[in-house]
C-alpha cells in the first residue's frame, strides 16, 4: 500500500501527470450533470424494474435535483428551439438561427467527446511511461499494431461516434422525444406567424400535423425549417416529428440491447467452451450437439418465435421489451461465437501448464479462469464487436417488421418501416437515412473487429471462414 | 567454357515495401556449368532464396530485378524473357507438403510437364509418368501415379517433386534447401538420387542450403552468402581446408565435430541485418570477432585470396593490402580490432 | 449427427411453444370464444393439450416424422398445413436457389478479380464495395432497390419493366411457377415463362443474396492471394503451365475449397432473411408464412413451419459434406 501511496504522491509531484489530471477533472466538471444524471435515471430505472418496490417519491427527488447541476453541453445551456420575432431569433443561443445554434452544440458534443477519448488515450501513455513496472508488455505491440491499421481506426472512429451519439442522444437532438413524440400536446412553442407579422403560440401536435413528411405535397426535407420555424437537420417523418431526433434516441436502445446480448452470449460462449475444451469427451460432443440443434434453426426465425411467445411476461415489459430483445439474442446467438472461439480454447486446453497445474490439483474452475480464459478474450473481442453489427441489424429488422422494441421507443428499423411507402415520392429521407445510419455502424463495427484482430494475432489469416464479419441475417 | 548454362553478373534483387527499400540480393555474380554443382550457403535471411527465385523468374511485387543480368545458355532473361525457357530450369523446393498441388493427383501434375515439354498425352503420358515415378525411386508407381499428394510421406512427396522436375527435361536444376524439411534418413536419400540424377542426365546444380555438412557431400563449388552479398567463393575443398572470411570459419566451426576438443560448439552472436540501403561498411562487422575500425568504414570489395589456381575470393578487408590489420592465424581467435 | 440435431432441435421447439408461457389454445380463439370454457375446451383437446405433457410431445413429434402435419387454425383457416406448404414453399426455394446462384456468379469471380489484381484501384473498389454491401440490412436494401427500380425510367433512362421479358403484375410479387407443376422439365421448355420467374424474383432475390454475395467475395479474394503464393503455384509456373492455365487450374480450382462452407452456411443467412425480404417483396413463400403464423398466434403452425425449417437446413449441411468430398480429395480419404 505504502508503494500505491507514493507513487500517488509523485503523481501529484509530477507535472505531466497532474496536468492530466486536472484536464480530466475539468473535463469531468463540463459535464458531471449529465454524469450524475445518467447514474441516477439507470439507477431509477433498474429499482422500478424490480417488482415491490415504492419509491418513486424519494428517486424523483434525487432526480429533480440532479437535473439542477448545470453541464455545458446540455440544451438548457445552448438553446436551439427559439423562435424569430421580426427582427431577430429570441431564445436561441447568441440569438444564433436555429439551425446554427443546433449545429454549435452538436459539434461541442463532438468536439468533447473526442476530447474525452483523447484524455484517455494520454493518460494510458502516462501510465505507460511512467508508473507502469515493465517497460513492454505484448499488448503494447497490440495497441501498436492497432495504430498502424488504417481500417480497424477508421471503424473504432464510426464506432465511437455511434457510442456518443448514443450516450448524448438528448443533447444531440434539435428537440426532445417528450416534447415533440411523447407527449406533443402537453407542450407549446412560439413562431413567427409571417401572415400576421406577430410571435404566435401553438401545441406542437398542431405543429407536427403541419409538418408531416408524406409525399411531394407535404414534405419537410432534410435541412430545412418547418413552418413554424423549426429546424430539422434530417427532416421530419411520416407524422411531423423530427427524424433526426427519433434515430439519435434510436441509436441508444439499439446500442444497449446489441452490447447487452453480445456480453451475455460471449460470456455464454467462453463458459461452455472453456468447460468443453477442459473436459473434452462427451460434455464437448453434448455442446457441439446442443449447438447444431440451436444453429438449426435460423436466428431470426427462432427471434420471431420466441418474441411471439414470450411478448406478454412481465421481462417484456423491461426497457420497451429491449432487455428481453437482448436475452433471446444472447440464448440464440451464443452458438456461432462459441464455434469461434471452441478451437482456440481445445488448442489451449493441449499446453503443458493446464496439465502442470492439473497435477499439482488446482480446481477446474480456477484453471479455466486463470490459465484459459485469458487467451480467448482476444478472440471474444472480436467475435463481439463482428457480432455487434449483425446484432444491429436483426433488432433493426425485427423492429421493421413490428416485432421486438416496442413502439413508441424510437428504433431505427422503425423509421425505414414508417418511411417504406414514401421512398418514392419526396419524402425519401424518412427510410434512406436510418438505412444508411445502419449500413454505416455495422461497416464501422465490422472494421473494428477486422483492427483488432490484425492486432492481436497479425499471423491470422482472414480466410478462415469464422471470422466473416457479421453480414445480413435480416 | 562453352558449357555455361548459367551466368549472373551483379544482380541486384530489392523489395519495395510501404517504409523501406529491401536490398535481399545486393550484386552477386556466379555461374554454372553443365554437370557442375554449385552451392549458395548462408543463414536464413541471407538471401539464398530470392537469388534463386530471381534466377527462376518468380520475384514478384512488390520484389523487383533492379539491376544485373541473369543469362541462361546465353539468352539474357531479365526483362521477362523466362517463358522462352520454362522447362529448361526446374526447381525442388524446401517443403514438398506445399509444392504439390492438394487437389490434383500426382500423375496429373506430372503429365502437366510432360505434355508441355515432351508433347505427351493419354496413356504414353501416363506411362511416362509411372517411370518417371520408378526412376526417383518410388515403388509399386504404377499405383502411385494416381494418388493425391497426401497420401505420400514426405520424402516420397520430394521425389515425386523431383519427378515433376525431370519431366521438363531441364538442364538446370535449382534445389532450395531440398532436404531442410525432412529426416535425416530421407536426407540422404533424397541428396544422393539428386547426385545420381545429376550425373545421369548431366545437370547443371544451383543448390542451396544453410547446411555446411550438405554443401561438403554434394557442390563444386561454393558461394557463401551474407546479407544479400557474397563473402566468399571457392571451390569446395579449397573453402573448407582455407576459409578466410570471418563468417566463412563461423559457419565452418559451427558444424558439430570439426572443431578438436572443446565442449561446446562455437557459435556466430546475433542474426542477419536487414539491408535498406547501400552499404558504405561491411555488413559483418558487428558480429565480426576481426572487425578494426575500418570495417565500420569502408564497404569490402571482393579481392583473390588463397591458392591462385582455385579461383578462391573474399570480400573482407583483412586481406586487403590497403588496410592494415593483417589475416588473424586460423584457429586463434583474436579479440577485436581495437590494436589498429 | 443429423438425427440427433433434428430431434432436439424440434423438441426445443415444442418446448418452447406449448410449454411456454402462453397458451396456444388461448391464443388462437378470439376474446369472446377464450370465455366459452366449451370453446376451450375443444380447442385444447384438439392440439391435444388435456394429454399428460409427456404424450403429448410424443404424439406431436411422431405425426411430425410422418408428415401429418394437421391443419391450420388462424392463417388460411382449417387448410392442411401440408398443403400450404406444397404451396409457399416452391417460391422460396425459387427464390433461394436464385439468391444462391446470383451471389455465387458475382460474389465468387468478383472476389477472384480482387484477389488477383490485389492492391490495384479495381481491387480496392471491389472490396470496399462488397464490404458495405454485406453490411446493408437486407430489408431496407430491398425498400431501397424498388423504389430505384419503380423509378428506372427516371433514373436510369429505361424502364426496368420494359427490357427483357413481360411482367404482367408489378415489378414485385409472386413469382408464377405454376407452369412447372408437375412437369419441371417445362423449365427449359417454357423459357419464356422461366425468364418472366426468374425476372419477377431477381431483385429478391439479389437482396437476400446481399450479404452472402459478400461474404464469398471476401474470401474468395483472401483464398486467392493465399493460393497465388503457394509453391505449388510457383512449380506449375516453373514447370511452364500457361499463365491461363495456371490461373484456372492451379489457382481457382484451389481457392474454391475455402469457398464451399462459407456457400453453404450462406443458406443459413437466406432461410432467416426470407422472412424479411418476402415481405418487403410481397412473396408468398413460407418465410412469408412463418412470419404470418408467428404474428396471428398461430403457434402449432410456428412449431411445424420450424421443425420443416430444421430439416432444411440439416439437409443443406448434409450436401456440403458431400460437396466438400467432391472438392477437395483430402477431406473424405482422411475420415476412413
Amino acid at each position: 500500500m505504502s508503494v500505491n501511496g507514493s507513487r500517488v504522491a509523485d503523481a501529484f509531484t509530477d507535472g505531466r501527470t497532474a496536468l492530466w489530471a486536472l484536464v480530466g477533472l475539468f473535463l469531468f466538471l463540463l459535464e458531471a450533470g449529465a454524469v450524475l444524471n445518467f447514474v441516477v435515471s439507470l439507477t431509477i430505472d433498474g429499482l422500478l424494474a424490480i417488482p415491490g418496490v415504492d419509491a418513486v417519491g424519494f428517486l424523483t427527488a434525487v432526480e429533480n435535483a440532479v437535473r439542477e447541476i448545470p453541464t455545458l453541453l446540455s440544451r438548457e445551456t445552448i438553446p436551439n428551439q427559439g423562435y424569430f420575432d421580426g427582427s431577430g431569433y429570441e431564445g436561441t443561443f447568441l440569438g444564433l438561427s436555429p439551425a446554427m445554434a443546433w449545429a454549435f452544440r452538436a459539434t461541442l458534443v463532438y468536439l468533447y467527446a473526442f476530447a474525452a477519448f483523447g484524455w484517455g488515450v494520454w493518460g494510458y501513455r502516462i501510465y505507460r511511461r511512467e508508473y507502469r513496472a515493465a517497460d513492454w508488455t505484448p499488448r503494447d505491440d497490440v495497441f501498436d499494431r492497432f495504430r498502424g491499421h488504417k481500417w480497424g481506426i477508421f471503424g473504432l472512429v464510426i464506432v465511437f461516434m455511434f457510442v456518443t451519439m448514443a450516450v448524448f442522444a438528448p443533447a444531440l437532438g434539435p428537440t426532445t422525444v417528450d416534447q415533440n413524440m411523447r407527449n406533443s400536446y402537453g407542450h407549446e412553442i412560439d413562431y413567427w406567424d409571417s401572415d400576421s407579422g406577430s410571435v404566435e403560440t401553438i401545441l406542437v401536435g398542431d405543429a407536427n400535423l403541419d409538418s408531416l413528411s408524406q409525399g411531394n405535397d407535404q414534405n419537410v426535407e432534410p435541412w430545412t425549417y418547418d413552418d413554424y420555424g423549426r429546424f430539422h437537420p434530417f427532416g421530419t417523418m411520416q407524422d411531423g416529428s423530427d427524424l433526426f431526433t427519433f434515430l439519435v434516441v434510436g441509436s441508444r436502445i439499439s446500442l444497449v440491447i446489441g452490447v447487452l446480448s453480445v456480453a451475455l452470449s460471449a460470456s455464454i460462449a467462453a463458459t461452455l467452451a472453456l468447460t468443453s475444451a477442459y473436459y473434452k469427451g462427451r460434455v464437448d460432443l453434448s455442446m457441439v450437439l446442443v449447438s447444431d440443434a440451436v444453429m438449426a434453426m435460423p436466428q431470426l426465425l427462432l427471434l420471431i418465435m420466441l418474441t411471439t411467445v414470450l411478448r406478454e411476461s412481465w421481462i417484456n415489459e423491461v426497457y420497451s421489451g429491449g432487455f428481453l430483445l437482448a436475452l433471446i439474442f444472447a440464448f440464440t446467438g451464443w452458438t456461432y461465437m462459441w464455434r469461434s472461439i471452441r478451437g482456440p480454447a481445445l488448442q489451449i486446453s493441449e499446453r503443458e501448464w493446464i496439465d502442470a497445474a492439473r497435477s499439482f490439483g488446482q480446481r477446474p474452475t480456477t484453471i479455466m479462469r486463470k490459465h484459459m480464459l485469458p487467451y480467448v478474450t482476444g478472440y471474444l473481442l472480436i467475435y463481439g464487436s463482428m457480432t455487434l453489427g449483425g446484432a444491429i441489424i436483426s433488432i433493426a429488422g425485427l423492429s421493421y417488421l413490428g416485432l421486438g422494441v416496442a413502439p413508441p421507443t424510437p428504433e431505427w428499423g422503425r423509421a425505414v418501416n414508417l418511411g417504406q411507402d414514401y421512398v418514392r415520392t419526396g419524402s425519401w429521407h424518412i427510410s434512406l437515412i436510418p438505412g444508411i445510419l445502419i449500413t454505416l455502424v455495422v461497416t464501422g463495427f465490422n472494421a473494428l473487429g477486422d483492427g483488432i484482430r490484425d492486432a492481436i494475432d497479425p499471423q491470422s489469416d482472414s480466410a478462415g471462414g469464422e471470422t466473416a464479419g457479421a453480414g445480413g441475417g435480416a | 567454357m562453352s558449357d555455361t548454362l548459367l551466368e549472373v553478373e551483379n544482380l541486384r534483387t530489392v523489395f519495395h515495401t510501404d517504409k523501406e527499400t529491401i536490398h535481399a540480393v545486393d550484386g552477386v555474380s556466379f555461374d554454372v556449368q553443365r554437370g557442375e554443382t554449385v552451392g549458395l550457403v548462408g543463414e536464413s535471411g541471407s538471401g539464398k532464396s530470392v537469388t534463386a527465385r530471381s534466377v527462376l523468374g518468380l520475384v514478384e511485387e512488390p520484389g523487383v530485378i533492379e539491376e544485373g543480368s541473369i543469362e541462361f545458355c546465353g539468352d539474357e532473361l531479365v526483362g521477362g524473357n523466362w517463358d522462352e525457357h520454362r522447362g529448361d530450369i526446374a526447381i525442388v523446393f524446401q517443403d514438398p507438403m506445399n509444392s504439390l498441388n492438394p487437389v490434383y493427383t500426382v500423375g496429373n501434375q506430372i503429365k502437366e510437364a510432360l505434355r508441355i515439354h515432351q508433347g505427351l498425352r493419354g496413356q504414353a503420358a501416363t506411362d511416362a509418368a509411372i517411370e518417371l515415378l520408378e526412376d526417383v525411386g518410388i515403388p509399386d508407381a504404377a499405383r502411385r501415379v494416381s494418388e493425391y499428394p497426401h497420401q505420400f510421406s514426405g520424402g516420397m512427396r520430394q521425389r515425386a517433386v523431383i519427378a515433376i522436375a525431370l519431366a521438363c527435361d531441364p538442364d538446370l536444376l535449382v534445389c532450395d534447401e531440398p532436404t531442410t524439411a525432412l529426416d535425416v534418413t530421407i536426407q540422404a536419400q533424397i541428396l544422393e538420387l539428386l547426385d545420381e540424377l545429376q550425373r545421369e542426365e548431366d545437370l547443371g546444380v544451383l543448390f542451396i542450403t544453410h547446411d555446411m555438412g550438405v554443401i561438403e557431400e554434394t557442390t563444386d563449388r561454393v558461394n557463401v552468402m551474407y546479407a544479400g552479398e557474397f563473402v566468399e567463393s571457392a571451390p569446395v575443398e579449397e573453402l573448407f581446408d582455407d576459409p578466410k572470411h570471418p563468417y566463412t570459419k563461423g559457419l565452418l566451426a559451427s558444424i558439430p565435430g570439426r572443431t578438436a576438443g572443446g565442449d561446446r560448439l562455437p557459435t556466430i552472436e546475433g542474426e542477419v541485418p536487414t539491408s535498406t540501403s547501400e552499404p558504405t561498411e561491411c555488413r559483418f562487422a558487428p558480429r565480426c570477432p576481426h572487425a578494426f575500425d575500418a570495417c565500420d568504414e569502408v564497404h569490402p570489395e571482393r579481392i583473390a585470396v588463397g591458392d591462385p589456381d582455385a579461383d578462391h575470393e573474399t570480400a573482407c578487408l583483412l586481406y586487403d593490402d590497403e588496410f592494415e590489420e593483417s589475416p588473424p592465424e586460423d584457429g586463434v581467435v583474436a579479440d577485436g580490432g581495437e590494436t589498429a | 449427427m443429423a438425427i440427433p440435431v433434428i430431434w432436439l432441435g424440434t423438441s426445443m421447439t415444442w418446448y418452447i411453444i406449448f410449454m411456454g408461457p402462453i397458451d396456444p389454445a388461448t391464443r388462437l380463439l378470439s376474446e369472446g370464444q377464450v370465455r366459452n370454457p366449451a370453446a376451450y375446451e375443444a380447442a385444447q383437446t384438439q392440439l391435444g393439450l388435456n394429454q399428460p405433457p409427456l404424450q403429448h410431445y410424443v404424439d406431436w413429434l411422431s405425426s411430425l416424422i410422418v408428415f401429418d402435419l394437421g391443419r391450420t387454425w388462424l392463417l388460411y383457416q382449417g387448410s392442411s398445413v401440408n398443403a400450404l406448404i406444397m404451396d409457399f414453399l416452391p417460391r422460396t426455394l425459387w427464390l433461394g436457389f436464385w439468391s444462391v446462384l446470383i451471389a455465387i456468379f458475382i460474389g465468387v469471380p468478383l472476389g477472384f478479380y480482387a484477389g488477383m489484381r490485389s492492391n490495384t484501384v479495381a481491387d480496392y473498389v471491389a472490396s470496399m464495395g462488397g464490404i458495405v454491401w454485406r453490411a446493408m440490412p437486407n430489408f431496407w436494401l430491398g425498400i431501397m432497390l424498388l423504389a430505384v427500380l419503380g423509378s428506372s425510367q427516371a433514373i436510369f433512362g429505361f424502364s426496368w419493366e420494359a427490357i427483357g421479358p413481360n411482367l404482367t403484375s408489378g415489378i414485385s410479387g409472386n413469382p408464377d411457377l405454376s407452369y412447372m407443376a408437375g412437369n419441371p422439365i417445362a423449365f427449359f421448355t417454357n423459357p419464356n415463362a422461366t425468364l418472366q420467374a426468374i425476372k419477377k424474383v431477381a431483385p429478391a432475390a439479389i437482396v437476400l443474396g446481399s450479404a452472402s454475395m459478400g461474404n464469398e467475395m471476401r474470401i474468395g479474394r483472401t483464398a486467392v492471394l493465399e493460393v497465388k503464393n503457394q509453391d505449388y503455384v510457383e512449380l506449375a509456373k516453373v514447370k511452364g503451365v500457361s499463365d491461363r492455365a495456371l490461373v484456372y487450374k492451379h489457382i481457382l480450382r484451389n481457392a474454391l475449397v475455402p469457398l464451399v462452407p462459407i456457400i453453404t452456411s450462406e443458406a443459413f443467412l437466406l432461410i432467416g432473411g426470407s422472412v424479411l425480404v418476402e415481405s418487403v417483396f410481397g412473396i408468398n413463400g413460407i418465410g412469408y408464412l412463418f412470419f404470418q403464423a408467428a404474428i396471428q398466434g398461430d403457434l402449432p403452425l410456428v412449431g411445424t413451419l420450424m421443425y420443416v425449417f430444421i430439416l432444411m437446413i440439416v439437409g443443406i449441411n448434409l450436401i456440403q459434406d458431400v460437396l466438400y468430398t467432391l472438392i477437395d480429395p483430402r477431406v473424405g480419404l482422411e475420415g476412413e
